[in-house]
């Protein structure tokens, strides 16, 4: 089995429907054990109380947003310079996902804001940067979906991504050094301390699963994407009959 | 070949001067209801018309370049540069001159009489000159880059704002801290040197981006 052969939009398609379901089953335990482990075992934060927590869900989500963006742009590249069919179909299906990491992140930021800052939003350079990311997410979802060719639209979204890609880091940077101009009351008041070793690993954890969560979905997805494309095919046909 | 094509450019916005006045008319109306939403409160509008100005700017410049490729691909004059041999990254390079030249160079002339109108003091009317002639390029290109992602749409107006706005953000930032700097006797320099890096780093780059886009953008 080499490379160009799971890249085979029919190979894969036969075969990871019973991967996903395995997928599915595997990371929603290892998602519990991680709710439980970060919701219960991990103890509690002398400053801020229990309301620390929903860092487990925040901080892998932020990961996850920005790890997806990667994703999305690194296989648009692949797609764009290889001409890779399940590249194409990859690129443009982490979109949504990533939005919703970006989403996650957010809400959870700000539910986390209330009780520690006293407000749900302030014009931080992390909080921008994020807003912004969540920006570039729709900005990709909306250019896909205007177009009627799907296939071009794919490949100048992997444009997009590839172009936002390099953006990001000038983007944040500058938001960042913005912020440090317009100082803030927030930032250096709350700096975070250096997380204790049975606090850090729940969160470790649960980056992993949030991995394993993307791994899930973006099959999913891409096995969706594959249908969308490929339903008139023949073998679509003799595949959906068997 | 170079010449007629920027005598071409040149002569269409000459032809058509509602191109070069109705920008300029455009960002004179924007500003001015500034202060009629706000209060004519002046601490108020000294403090905050660097920012007026800017986003006055960014709104022009979008409209102003959304619909930059529109009148050549309906008269399939992109598909001719694309297929043909001359070096169409210089003719898109001086597409980008001349729609800046028509569009942004006169609301930079008029920032004197804005400063008048707005009683702005010198020293600062001179740092958002600047910053306007240093930004207002990139900004242009990177519109016009939005405006060839979305050439294929029959509807794309809104579409491409949304998707070029998160790259305006830096040269946002380095331009208002600029003006917020002098106005507050702190040295600009090093905003402006970031925004010029910005600029000779875009300039180049952005006629072969644009040809590269085009190229997925128009091939059906």
């Amino acid at each position: 089995m080499n490379i160009s052969k799971i890249a085979n939009l029919k190979f894969f398609y036969t075969r990871t429907k019973n991967i996903t379901f395995f997928l599915s089953v595997f990371s929603f335990v290892l998602f519990s054990v991680g709710i439980f482990w970060g919701l219960f075992i991990a103890p509690e934060d002398y400053l801020q109380g229990n309301s620390y927590r929903i860092i487990y869900m925040h901080v892998p989500a932020a990961w996850l947003s920005l790890q997806t963006y990667i994703f999305m742009a690194v296989t648009g590249f692949i797609a764009l310079v290889w001409k890779v069919k399940i590249m194409e179909i990859a690129s443009i299906q982490s979109a949504p996902i990533g939005a919703l990491f970006t989403i996650i992140a957010l809400v959870t930021g700000m539910i986390w804001g209330k009780p520690t800052w006293g407000t749900y939003w302030v014009w931080d350079a992390r909080l921008t940067s994020e807003l912004i990311l969540l920006f570039l997410y729709i900005g990709v979802i909306a250019l896909y979906a205007s177009f009627k060719d799907k296939r071009q639209a794919v490949k100048i979204t992997s444009l997009l991504a590839i172009i936002g890609l390099i953006n990001i880091p000038i983007i944040h940077y500058s938001v960042e050094w913005w912020n440090t101009l317009h100082q803030g009351p927030t930032v250096t008041k709350f700096e975070k301390p250096s997380a204790h070793i049975s606090m850090l690993m729940p969160l470790l954890y649960m980056f992993f699963v949030f991995n394993i969560y993307f791994l899930t979905v973006i099959i999913k997805r891409i096995r969706l994407g594959i249908y969308l494309r490929e339903k008139n095919s023949k073998w679509m046909e003799e595949y959906r009959n068997d | 070949m170079l010449k007629i094509i920027i005598q071409k450019e040149l002569s269409i916005y000459f032809r058509n001067l509602n191109s070069i006045f109705l920008p300029l008319v455009l960002f004179f109306l924007i500003i001015s209801i500034f202060p009629l939403v706000l209060g004519p409160e002046k601490k108020l509008l000294e403090k905050i018309i660097p920012g007026i100005i800017w986003i006055t700017t960014i709104l022009t410049t979008l409209m102003s370049s959304n619909n930059f490729f529109k009148d050549d691909f309906n008269n399939g004059i992109i598909e001719i540069y694309l297929t043909s041999d001359a070096s169409v990254e210089l003719v898109f390079f001086f597409k980008i001159i001349a729609c800046w030249i028509f569009t942004c160079l006169p609301i930079i002339i008029f920032i004197p009489l804005l400063s008048i109108l707005f009683d702005i003091p010198f020293n600062s009317a001179f740092v958002i000159f600047i910053t306007l002639f240093i930004g207002t390029p990139i900004l242009i290109s990177i519109g016009i880059f939005g405006s060839a992602l979305t050439i294929g749409l029959s509807k794309n107006n809104i579409l491409a704002p949304i998707i070029i706005l998160p790259f305006y953000i830096p040269v946002l930032i380095f331009s208002a801290s600029a003006i917020d700097s002098v106005s507050i006797g702190l040295s600009y320099e090093m905003q402006i040197y970031i925004l010029l890096a910005f600029l000779v780093f875009i300039l180049p780059i952005m006629p072969y981006l644009l040809k590269y886009t085009l190229r997925f953008s128009i091939n059906n």
